[in-house]
């Protein structure tokens, strides 16, 4: 076996198509394996593979210094107000929820920078609406009530990013009160931050902010509910999935 | 002649039915990507990076599958993908179930957890099987109407 009998092979079937052809009969030819449909499908799904990285790449790439925050917080009730600028920025997040993170992680820098440059004022509504999502129930209560000790313990702006930082998944037991008093103190906690997180001193505050936002219509989203994270400026819902919302935000005054 | 018009006829029904369900969930997810970070995260499969990978990617290939399917461009191909990728969210979903997570499928987008009364594995995964279907009638059959595949395969 070899070249030789795959050549006669070869001239046998020309031979046999040139006398088909001399008597005018055609014979279609037929496409050997035709690769095209193949390598479009390749190349399609390439791109689509292309488009998806790039996306994640930019939309990772916060266009915020990050600096750290030298803004001070004050509190009233479970509402925590940063900042002293024009534009008055309202959030509403709780610590378990999985996009209140990813919103943060997204846009806490820009955020920052926009506090620390005097433009924006932010208040943050301490909710707590996954108190079901963690097993114990009630993680997101102790969180938000940590987070609103953190205030008169001198830390917030930081607690607040850490807390975000060690989400734990929704369905664990979540972190412990010794935990988040813990994170305090590696902050520079002042006062009496662990009594204030064992105590649950905003516990009550939170809920109460909670009920407030679920039943206040301004606040629902098109499915005619209220969830997290949810902001808004001058009364209108911001759409987290604008990129610039907060530039627009600061330009339009 | 008839049966085998017929059959292209259910064919390029599955393919452009396959189509639409690939266009319209990738459409979901790719305009919130946010909430689709959220419903892959949710299955509490892979490790963190692997989902911010799996969700960024996910809803362009099922746009890329809904467009080929469309146009029908190595249809069977196409729906050897579509067959593998719908086994891998029936397993998702699955799995979830088995261990008793309370996730929506975020199969059209949206997603994540939700209250343990309002799961709906039963209905995820039948529907997924409908999908199946149609993805394994273009693997056995991938000849239909309309489509650029037939347009160069010399008969229409």
């Amino acid at each position: 076996m070899g070249g030789a009998s795959r050549n006669d092979k070869k001239r046998r079937q020309d031979a046999a198509s040139q006398r088909l052809a001399a008597a005018g009969i055609e014979v279609p030819v037929k496409a050997t394996a035709n690769r095209t449909p193949l390598i479009v499908v390749g190349v399609v799904v390439l791109v689509a593979v292309i488009i998806g990285a790039a996306v994640l790449y930019f939309r990772n790439s916060s266009s915020g210094t990050a600096a750290a925050p030298t803004y001070t917080a004050s509190v009233s009730g479970a509402v925590v107000t940063v900042g002293t600028g024009k534009v008055v920025v309202d959030t509403y997040e709780d610590y378990l929820c999985p996009i209140c993170n990813q919103f943060e992680k997204r846009y806490s820098a820009q955020i920052v920078d926009a506090l620390n440059a005097g433009r924006i004022t932010v208040r943050y509504h301490a909710i707590a609406i996954l108190d079901p999502s963690s097993t114990p129930a009630g993680y997101a209560t102790r969180a938000a009530n940590a987070a609103v000790c953190s205030v008169a313990a001198g830390i917030y702006p930081v607690y607040h990013a850490k807390l975000y930082a060690e989400q734990p998944a929704e369905g664990s037991a979540g972190l412990t009160n010794e935990q988040l008093v813990t994170f305090g103190t590696q902050l520079g906690a002042t006062g009496d931050f662990a009594g204030c997180v064992n105590g649950a001193s905003f516990t009550k505050a939170v809920t109460a902010e909670t009920q407030k936002a679920i039943a206040d219509p301004a606040l629902k989203n098109s499915d005619g509910k209220f969830g997290t994270p949810t902001l808004m400026i001058k009364g209108a819902a911001v759409d987290l999935n604008d990129s610039n919302w907060l530039k627009n935000a600061i330009a339009a005054g | 002649m008839i049966r085998a018009r017929a059959l292209d006829v259910v064919g390029t029904l599955a393919r452009l039915g396959l189509a639409a369900v690939w266009l319209v969930s990738g459409a979901l997810k790719a305009v919130d990507p946010d909430q689709t970070f959220v419903a892959v995260r949710a299955y509490d499969v892979l490790p963190s990076i692997g989902v911010e990978v799996v969700a960024a990617v996910l809803p362009y290939v099922e746009l890329a599958l809904g467009l080929l399917l469309l146009v029908g461009v190595g249809t069977r191909i196409v729906a050897v993908m579509a067959l593998l990728l719908l086994l891998v969210f029936v397993a998702g979903v699955s799995q979830a179930w088995a261990r008793g997570l309370s996730i929506d499928c975020g199969c059209f987008g949206g997603g994540g957890a939700v209250d343990p009364g309002h799961t709906a594995y039963v209905q995820e995964i039948l529907r997924d099987t409908g999908f199946l279907v149609l993805a394994g009638w273009l693997i056995l059959r991938p000849r239909t109407l309309f489509s650029i595949d037939s347009r160069y395969s010399g008969r229409t």
